[in-house]
C-alpha cells in the first residue's frame, strides 16, 4: 500500500503547491453574451430591440394589462370604476390617494427608466459597433431614439419635470436633477426629428409591429399638441396621413382587429394566439365586475346614435344591475391565431389632432373636415360646431369618446386643458387640485437629493 | 414522472427494514459468543448511568490491550482471570476501576463526569481540537439536543440553543425557510449573510434553489437546507471568531455551521426503531374585529367621507352581502391541524476495525391551510469506517440520500385571514363548489387551486481517506460529491379566475422549474505533530479545489385542452422556455495551520488561507486571510492546579480577517441574457445588470476575547466571550436609484461597519444523585451594530438610509406626536420646520429593529427512566404593529381599532388627508411595538420503560412539544415572524416510542 501512496501524495502535494491559478477562471455562460457582442451581429442587436418592446408590452404605461395606463389613468380619471376590494394600489388609483410611497408609483417610474437604459444601450451598443451595417444602425438607433421619446413623454406627462436620460452611465444618472418640462419637450422632439430621419418608411416587418418613420411623426403630432404648438402639431399629423400605406377603414368592427389598414403601430402578441392585453383587463361576462367597469356616467354621456356605444361597450346584467366594459378589443383569450394586437397608435389619433390643431389656428373648416371623418365611421353625422371654441370643444369631447380607455388619453386631455380640477371633483370625491402630478417616488427622492417632491405629497 | 413511487417505496423500504429487524433479533443474536480461553473466566454485566444502560463503553484489562465494547442494553462479556482489574471508560463519564475478585457478575452504574467534558473532541472542520485546547469560539449542539425537537429543519434544532447565532424561522408552512445570523448583520446584502454550511466535509450551497414563478408559499425561494435531515445528524458545530473561520477563508465570514452526521459503531447490532406523530397549530393569532365593530367601522367612514348612498361596489356595507354573517376568516383558513408522521429506523454495529449504520427515514405534514396538502420527506443515511490492520490507513465513507415531494398550494392564506371582511360570504355554494357570489369578492381558496409542487432529490457523499505516513505525519484526503436535482412546478388553471372572466383552460397555465446542481470537492491535507519537551506542535497543510455546477431550466407552457392535463406540459398548447443556463462555480485555496502547546499552559494557534474564486474579475479573484489565536490555561499554572474551587480556567483571544465570496456568479460581467420574452417570434435578449468589474474581495476582521471558567469540579462553567468585528470594503448591491434604469450595483463599499458583542454561556449541574438529576443551560448574546466611518456618504444613495454611529440596519422613522385634538388626525415632528412633512426632512428619529438581546435557558431533570427537558427562548426587540390599511375601508381591523375615539377619523378612501397620515404613522415610532417575548420553544418528556423481563429491548416513550407557550405584548400575531404575511411559526406537539434492540 505504502508503494503507491507516497507518489500519490507527491503527486498531489505537487498539484496543489504549484500554482495552477487558471482553475478559477470561468468562460462566460452559453446563455449569456457580453455586451459588445451584442451588437456586432444584425440577429442579437435586433433581439435586444425586440425585447424592449416586450417589455413596453408587458409591463410599465404602455402595456395593455391590469397596471398599463389604460387601467391606471382610466381609475385616476373618470372612466373606470374599481369594484374590488383588495387591491391596495388600484384602490389608490381609483381614490385619487396615491402616496409617494406607494408601489405602482415606484414600480411605474423604474419600469420606465428601465426601459429607457435598454433604449440607451441598444443607442451606444450600435454607436460602438463596427460589424453592424450603417443601416441596421440606423434602423435600430432611429427606434431606441423613438422609445426614449415615447417613454419619457409619459413620465413627462405623469410627474411633471422629470430627469431625460441619454446615457447608461449610472454615475451621472444617478445625480440627475428633474428637468423642466420644457426642456424635456426639447429633448423629446430633438429625439424625434432623429428617429424621423433614421426610420424608413417602410416597416421592417409585417403586421405594423414595430415603429417606422410614420410612428415617429405621430408621437411627434401629439407632443406638438400637448406642447401647444399647432402648427408644427398640424403639420406633423399630415405627414402620417399623407402616407398612402394608411387607409382609413370604414367599418367600426375592423378598427381593433390586427389588419386594420388604419393602424399606426401594435404590438406583436408575446405567444402565438394571443390577443391584445385589453382584452382580458376590461371583458367580464356576468356582474358585478371581478377587476374595473366602466363608469355609468362615461356611458351615459354617448348619444345612443353611437355606434362606439354599441359596438365598442358591452353591457352585462344580472337582472337587476347593469355593468359596462370597453368593447373595443373582443378577445379576452388565447385563440389559437391572434385576432387583435394592441395598437398604441391609430389614424383617427392624427385625424383629431389635426382637427384641433387647425382648429387652434381658426382653419375651422379644415378642421371640422377631420373631425367629420372620425364621427362618420361612428355613425354620427357631421358636427354642429361653427365657432372655433365650439370645435375645439367637439374635438375633446370626440376624444373622450374615440379613446376611452385607451393610454390614458382622458386624463391628458384633461390635464393640457385644464379641466381636471373642474370636471373630476364633482366625480371622484377623493380629488385634490395638486392630484394632477404623479408624485416623485419616495425612494427615488431618499437616493438621489438632488430631485424634489410635487407638492401635496 | 410517477407520483407516488417514490412514497409508497419509502413506505415499504421503512416497514420491510422494521420487519426484517424484527424477525433476526433472536436471542443467539443478541449474545456474545462466548470466548474459548483456558485459563480464563468469562465475566459478564450491564453498565447503566443509573437508569439507561449506557452503549458503547469500553471496558479493558489493566495492563492488557484487551478492549471490549458494551453491547445496545449496556451488556459485556469479558475473559478474564480472577485476579484481573477491569477499567470502564465512557466519553463523559468518571471512568472505574473495578478488581474482578473472582467474580462472573460484575454491574457498574457511572456517574456523569462534568469535567470530562473538557476532554471531548471539538470538530473544527479541518482538524479536531479538545474542547480544553480550543482557542476558537465554537458553540455546539448534539443528537442529544436535536432529537428532542420535533422539528424538519436544521436550523430549527439550533434556535435558543447557541449564543451568538439569531434564528428566525420566515414561516411555517412545511419546508419553509430560516434567517440565521452569526453574529449579527456582517453584510449589507439581503442574501449576504449566510455562513457556510459543510456536512462531514462536503460544502453544501445553501443558494436558493427555486424560481419565483414556480415558487410555493414561503416568503424566500426553496432552501435546500431542509433536504438535511436533523435525526441523521451527530453533532453540528457553529465556528464563530477569526480563529476557527479564518481556515474557511473567503466564506468564513458569516460564519460557519459544520455539521457531522452520525457514524456506525463497534459493538453488536443495534436496531432503532423510532416512529412519532406530531399535531400543530398556528402559535398566535391577533384578535380581529367582528362583524358588529366592522360594520359599524365602515358605516362611519362613509358618513365621515360624507357618502349618503353606499357606492354599489361597497358590497359588505351597501346589503348586497349579509349584515349578520360572521366568519372568523383565521380560524377558517389557517386554522386547520397539521399532522406530521415521523418514522425512523436504523441498524448499526461493527468490529473494532469495521462499523457501518444505515438509517432509513420517512416523514409527511400536512399544513393548516383548507385542502390535501402534503410534504413528504424520505431520507437514507450510511456511514462505513475501516481501519486497517497495521491502524496506518482509515477510509471514512458517509452518503445521505434525501427526496423530498413538497406539494403546497403557491399562495399563502394569512395574509387574506386578516384583512378579509368578517361578514365576507361563504367559501362554498350549497353544491359544494367555490363560492363566487356573483362575483363580489374574490373567493380565497380560489388561490389554492394554484398549486406548488416540489420535487428534490439530494446526494451528498464523502470519502476521507488517512494514511499514516509515520506515526506523526498523516495525510489525508477528503473527496467530496453533492448532487441536488429538483424539480418544481406551480399550475395556474383557469379555476382559479373569477368565472366572470368567462375563460376556460385555455388560459391555463404551468411552470416548470428544473435545477440541478452538482459539486465535487477534493482538499488533500498532511498533518504533522511532535513532542518537543513540554511543548506540542501541530501542523496541518492543505488545499481545496471546488467545481460547482448549475443548470437550470424554466419552462411554461399555456393552454391547454383540459385543466385535468395541466400537470403535463407537453399538452400545452404554447411552450416556451424562460430560462435555461448553466452557471460554473469554481474555487481553489491553500490552508495551513500551525498549533504549539507548551506544557497544557499556554496554546498559539496560526491559521492562513490563499483562496481564489471565479466569482470575481480577472485580477481580483486571489486574496488571502488569516487568523491567530492565543489561549492561556491558568488553571494549569502551579498556583491553581488543585484549587478547590476553580477546577477550569482558561482565557483565550484571537485576531483575523475572513471573507464573503456570496455575490452570485458571473456578476463581474457585462452581459445580456435571453428575457424569454417573445416578439415577433424573437426571443428577447436583455441587459443583465448594471456591471462592475472593479468589484473586489469584502474583509472582514474579527476580534475576540473570551473567558472560559468552570467551578466545583466544573458542575458550575460559565464561558464569556467578546467579540469585536469590523468589515470593510464591504461587497455589496449598491442601491441605486431608478433613473439608473436598475435598483443595484454590486460594488466594495467605502466604508466600515462594526459589530461587536457579549455571550455568556453558563452550564451548571444542579443536582447529581443516584436517581435524581439537574443540570441547567444559559445562554445569552447582545451584539450592537454601528457604521464606524463612510467617507462619501453625503454624495452617496445611502445619503438617507445610514448615519455615521447608527447602526447599518436601524431605520429612520418620523417621530409621532399625537393626534390632533380637534381633527383627530396623527402628527409628526416637523424636524426641519419648513411647515411641512416630508419624507427627506422629517424621518430623523432612528430606530433599530434588530434584537436588543436573545437566549435561551434549558433545563434537564432524570429521575430513573424519566427525562425532562425544556427549553425557554427570549428575545428583546422592537418591532412594528399592525398596518393592513387604513381603517374605514373594506379591510378588516385589530378589535381595538373599533375604539373610534383611538384612531384617526375612519374614511372608505376618500379622505386624502387621513390616508397620507396613517401610512406616515406606519413609518413612524408611534407605530413601534415591543415585540420582545420569552417562549417555551421546547419541551420534551422521555420515558425509558423498565422492561426487565423482556431481555434486550430498551423501550422509550416521548412527548415533545414546540413553540408551545409563548409570551408577549406583540399586539400584531406572532412576534417572532412578526407579521410578514406569512404562516407564523407553528406549535407543534408529538407524542412518539422509540424502540432499540
Amino acid at each position: 500500500m505504502k508503494n503507491f501512496i507516497i507518489p500519490l501524495i507527491v503527486f498531489l502535494a505537487l498539484y496543489c503547491f504549484t500554482g495552477c491559478d487558471d482553475f478559477v477562471d470561468v468562460e462566460v455562460p452559453a446563455s449569456q453574451l457580453t455586451g459588445s457582442i451584442v451588437f456586432e451581429d444584425h440577429a442579437t442587436a435586433n433581439a435586444a430591440m425586440a425585447d424592449i418592446y416586450s417589455k413596453l408590452r408587458d409591463s410599465g404605461l404602455l402595456s395593455g394589462n391590469s397596471i398599463g395606463s389604460a387601467t391606471c389613468l382610466g381609475l385616476y380619471a373618470d372612466e373606470l370604476v374599481y369594484y374590488g376590494t383588495n387591491d391596495e394600489n388600484v384602490f389608490f388609483l381609483f381614490n385619487n390617494s396615491l402616496l409617494s410611497n406607494t408601489s405602482i408609483v415606484s414600480q411605474q417610474w423604474n419600469e420606465s427608466y428601465h426601459q429607457i437604459y435598454c433604449a440607451n444601450a441598444v443607442i451606444e451598443g450600435c454607436q460602438n459597433s463596427t460589424a453592424l451595417s450603417t443601416a441596421d444602425k440606423n434602423q435600430f438607433i432611429g427606434e431606441a431614439t423613438f422609445v426614449r421619446a415615447l417613454v419619457h413623454f409619459y413620465l413627462m406627462n405623469l410627474h411633471g419635470d422629470v430627469p431625460y436620460i441619454t446615457t447608461t452611465n449610472y454615475e451621472l444618472n444617478r445625480v440627475v436633477t428633474r428637468m423642466p418640462t420644457a426642456e424635456v419637450y426639447n429633448h423629446i422632439i430633438t429625439d424625434l426629428d432623429q428617429a424621423i430621419a433614421l426610420l424608413s418608411e417602410n416597416y421592417i416587418s409585417a403586421d405594423r409591429v414595430r415603429p417606422n418613420r410614420s410612428t415617429a411623426s405621430a408621437l411627434l403630432a401629439r407632443v406638438y399638441l400637448y406642447k401647444g404648438d399647432w402648427a408644427a402639431a398640424s403639420n406633423a399629423a399630415s405627414a402620417v396621413l399623407n402616407n398612402p400605406a394608411y387607409v382609413w377603414e370604414n367599418d367600426i368592427d375592423k378598427i381593433f382587429l390586427k389588419e386594420c389598414t388604419a393602424t399606426i403601430w401594435q404590438f406583436s402578441p408575446k405567444l402565438d394566439g394571443n390577443n391584445a392585453d385589453e382584452g382580458a383587463t376590461f371583458i367580464f361576462q356576468s356582474g358585478s365586475p371581478p377587476y374595473v367597469g366602466l363608469s355609468s356616467e362615461l356611458v351615459n354621456s354617448f348619444t345612443n346614435n353611437d355606434l362606439r356605444k354599441t359596438h365598442w361597450i358591452a353591457t352585462v346584467t344580472d337582472g337587476t344591475n347593469t355593468w359596462y366594459h370597453a368593447n373595443k378589443y373582443k378577445q379576452n383569450t388565447n385563440t389559437g391565431t391572434s385576432v387583435e394586437y394592441s395598437i398604441i397608435f391609430r389614424l383617427a389619433e392624427q385625424y383629431l389632432i389635426r382637427a384641433e390643431a387647425r382648429a387652434r389656428q381658426g382653419e375651422l373648416s379644415n378642421a371640422k373636415d377631420d373631425l367629420n371623418i372620425v364621427r362618420h365611421l361612428a355613425g354620427l353625422p357631421d358636427t354642429a360646431a361653427v365657432t372655433a371654441d365650439e370645435v375645439i370643444t367637439a374635438v375633446m369631447q370626440e376624444r373622450r369618446f374615440e379613446f376611452f380607455t385607451e393610454y390614458g388619453h382622458r386624463f391628458f386631455d384633461l390635464k393640457r386643458n385644464g379641466f381636471l380640477n373642474t370636471i373630476l371633483p364633482t366625480v371622484k370625491p377623493g380629488w385634490n387640485t395638486t392630484d394632477q402630478l404623479w408624485p416623485i417616488p419616495e425612494t427615488e427622492l431618499l437616493m438621489n437629493p438632488n430631485l424634489t417632491q410635487n407638492p401635496g405629497y | 414522472m410517477n407520483n407516488f413511487s417514490l412514497n409508497k417505496g419509502w413506505l415499504v423500504l421503512c416497514y420491510s427494514l422494521i420487519l426484517g429487524l424484527c424477525l433476526c433479533h433472536s436471542p443467539l443474536f443478541a449474545q456474545n459468543v462466548p470466548l474459548s480461553t483456558t485459563s480464563k473466566q468469562q465475566v459478564t454485566g450491564t453498565i447503566t448511568d443509573g437508569g439507561a444502560p449506557l452503549t458503547g463503553v469500553s471496558i479493558s484489562v489493566k495492563g492488557e490491550q484487551k478492549t471490549v465494547i458494551s453491547n445496545f442494553d449496556g451488556k459485556f462479556t469479558i475473559a478474564v482471570s480472577s485476579n484481573d482489574i477491569l477499567i470502564f471508560t465512557y466519553m463523559g463519564f468518571k471512568t472505574v476501576t473495578m478488581p474482578v475478585d473472582g467474580r462472573s457478575v460484575i454491574n457498574i452504574r457511572m456517574q456523569e463526569d462534568a469535567t470530562t467534558l473538557q476532554e471531548v473532541k471539538i470538530n473544527a472542520g479541518y482538524y479536531s481540537v479538545k474542547e480544553s485546547e480550543r482557542t476558537g469560539s465554537i458553540s455546539k449542539i448534539t443528537s442529544k439536543d436535536i432529537e428532542k425537537q420535533p422539528v424538519t429543519n436544521v436550523l430549527a434544532t439550533m434556535q435558543g440553543r447557541m449564543a451568538g447565532v439569531d434564528i428566525v424561522q420566515d414561516s411555517g408552512s412545511p419546508g419553509g425557510a430560516f434567517t440565521i445570523k452569526i453574529r449579527g448583520q456582517n453584510s449589507l446584502r439581503a442574501d449576504g449573510n449566510q455562513p457556510l454550511y459543510i456536512i462531514d466535509g462536503v460544502p453544501y450551497s445553501s443558494e436558493t434553489i427555486g424560481a419565483i414563478a414556480t415558487s410555493g408559499t414561503a416568503p424566500t425561494l426553496t432552501s435546500p437546507l431542509s433536504s438535511i435531515n436533523p435525526s441523521d445528524i451527530e453533532s453540528i458545530e457553529v465556528l464563530k471568531d477569526a480563529d476557527a473561520t479564518a481556515i474557511y477563508g473567503s466564506r468564513g465570514a458569516n460564519g460557519v455551521v459544520l455539521i457531522t452526521t452520525k457514524k456506525g459503531k463497534a459493538g453488536e447490532t443495534s436496531y432503532t426503531v423510532n416512529a412519532s406523530t406530531s399535531f400543530g397549530s398556528v402559535t398566535r393569532t391577533p384578535k380581529l374585529m367582528n362583524t358588529q365593530q366592522y360594520l359599524a367601522m365602515r358605516q362611519q367612514a362613509f358618513a365621515n367621507d360624507g357618502v349618503t348612498v353606499f357606492p354599489s361596489y361597497a358590497y359588505d356595507v351597501n346589503g348586497t352581502w349579509n349584515q349578520n354573517r360572521y366568519t372568523d376568516w383565521q380560524k377558517e383558513l389557517i386554522g386547520g391541524t397539521p399532522e406530521v408522521n415521523n418514522l425512523q429506523a436504523s441498524v448499526s454495529g461493527g468490529s473494532q476495525r469495521t462499523q457501518y449504520l444505515l438509517s432509513g427515514n420517512y416523514r409527511t405534514e400536512t399544513t393548516v391551510f383548507p385542502g390535501d396538502f402534503k410534504y413528504t420527506k424520505g431520507a437514507t443515511h450510511f456511514n462505513m469506517n475501516h481501519t486497517s490492520d497495521d491502524d496506518r490507513f482509515k477510509i471514512t465513507f458517509s452518503a445521505n440520500y434525501i427526496a423530498q415531494k413538497n406539494n403546497q398550494p403557491s399562495i399563502d392564506l394569512t395574509r387574506v385571514s386578516r384583512t378579509l371582511a368578517p361578514n365576507a360570504p361563504a367559501l362554498y355554494d350549497a353544491n359544494g363548489n367555490l363560492n363566487w357570489e356573483n362575483s363580489t369578492w374574490d373567493n380565497p381558496l380560489a388561490g389554492l387551486l394554484s398549486q406548488f409542487d416540489s420535487r428534490i432529490k439530494d446526494l451528498t457523499a464523502n470519502t476521507v481517506l488517512l494514511y499514516a505516513i509515520r506515526p506523526n505525519l498523516q495525510f489525508k484526503t477528503s473527496l467530496g460529491y453533492s448532487d441536488l436535482n429538483s424539480n418544481e412546478s406551480r399550475t395556474q388553471p383557469s379555476t382559479m379566475y373569477n368565472p366572470a372572466y368567462g375563460v376556460g383552460s385555455e388560459i391555463s397555465s404551468l411552470s416548470t422549474n428544473q435545477t440541478t446542481r452538482t459539486s465535487w470537492i477534493v482538499e488533500p491535507q498532511l498533518n504533522w505533530n511532535k513532542v518537543i519537551g513540554k511543548g506540542k506542535i501541530d501542523v496541518l497543510l492543505g488545499g481545496t479545489f471546488q467545481k460547482q455546477r448549475t443548470e437550470r431550466l424554466f419552462l411554461n407552457g399555456f393552454g391547454f385542452a383540459s385543466n385535468s392535463l395541466i400537470h403535463d406540459l407537453a399538452s400545452a398548447s404554447i411552450k416556451t422556455i424562460d430560462l435555461s443556463d448553466e452557471t460554473i462555480y469554481k474555487y481553489q485555496a491553500f490552508f495551513a495551520r500551525m498549533n504549539y502547546t507548551w506544557d497544557e499552559r499556554y496554546i498559539l494557534n496560526v491559521t492562513a488561507r490563499r483562496d481564489g474564486s471565479s466569482r470575481f474579475g480577472p485580477g481580483k479573484q486571489f486574496a488571502t486571510f488569516g487568523a491567530i489565536g492565543a489561549a492561556w490555561l491558568f488553571s494549569n499554572e502551579a498556583l491553581l492546579k488543585d484549587n478547590s474551587v476553580l477546577s477550569f480556567g482558561k482565557l483565550r483571544t484571537s485576531y483575523g480577517t475572513a471573507g464573503n465570496d456570496q455575490i452570485g456568479d458571473y456578476q463581474f460581467l457585462d452581459t445580456y441574457t435571453s428575457s424569454g420574452n417573445t416578439y415577433q417570434g424573437t426571443i428577447g435578449l436583455q441587459p443583465v445588470r448594471l456591471f462592475n468589474p472593479e468589484f473586489g474581495w469584502e474583509t472582514n476582521r474579527k476580534f475576540e476575547v473570551a473567558i472560559e471558567t468552570g467551578f466545583l469540579k466544573d458542575r458550575l462553567f460559565l464561558t464569556t466571550a467578546y467579540y469585536f468585528n469590523r468589515s470593510s470594503n464591504q461587497l455589496v448591491g449598491i442601491p441605486l436609484p431608478g433613473t439608473t434604469g436598475f435598483s443595484s450595483l454590486n460594488a466594495n463599499l467605502d466604508a466600515t461597519v462594526q459589530n461587536s458583542g457579549l455571550e455568556f454561556t453558563l452550564r451548571t449541574v444542579n443536582f447529581q444523585h443516584k436517581h435524581f438529576e439537574w443540570t441547567t443551560n444559559f445562554n445569552i448574546s447582545i451584539n450592537r451594530n454601528k457604521l464606524i466611518s463612510y467617507p462619501g456618504l453625503e454624495s452617496s444613495t445611502y445619503v438617507n438610509t445610514y448615519v455615521v454611529g447608527q447602526p447599518i440596519n436601524s431605520i429612520k422613522l418620523y417621530h409621532y406626536t399625537g393626534m390632533n385634538p380637534t381633527t383627530g388626525v396623527y402628527e409628526f415632528e416637523d424636524v426641519n420646520g419648513d411647515g411641512t412633512i416630508t419624507s427627506m426632512g422629517d424621518r430623523k428619529t432612528i430606530a433599530d429593529l434588530s434584537p436588543r438581546f436573545f437566549g435561551g435557558l434549558q433545563n434537564q431533570f432524570k429521575y430513573k427512566g424519566f427525562q425532562l427537558d425544556f427549553l425557554f427562548q427570549f428575545v428583546k426587540q422592537q418591532a412594528f404593529g399592525s398596518m393592513p390599511g387604513v381603517p374605514g375601508t373594506a379591510i378588516n381591523q385589530l378589535a381595538s381599532v373599533s375604539d373610534a375615539a383611538a384612531q384617526q377619523p375612519y374614511t372608505a378612501g376618500a379622505n386624502g388627508a387621513v390616508t397620507t397620515v396613517y401610512y406616515r404613522y406606519g413609518l413612524s415610532d408611534g407605530n413601534l411595538q415591543d415585540a420582545s417575548y420569552v417562549r417555551l420553544k421546547n419541551i420534551s418528556l422521555t420515558y425509558d420503560l423498565p422492561l426487565k423481563f423482556t431481555h434486550g429491548v430498551r423501550c422509550q416513550l416521548y412527548m415533545q412539544g414546540q413553540n408551545v407557550l409563548t409570551f408577549t405584548h406583540y399586539s400584531n400575531g406572532d412576534p417572532e415572524s412578526k407579521f410578514s404575511g406569512y404562516l407564523p411559526p407553528l406549535k407543534v406537539f408529538t407524542g412518539g416510542v422509540k424502540l432499540t434492540f
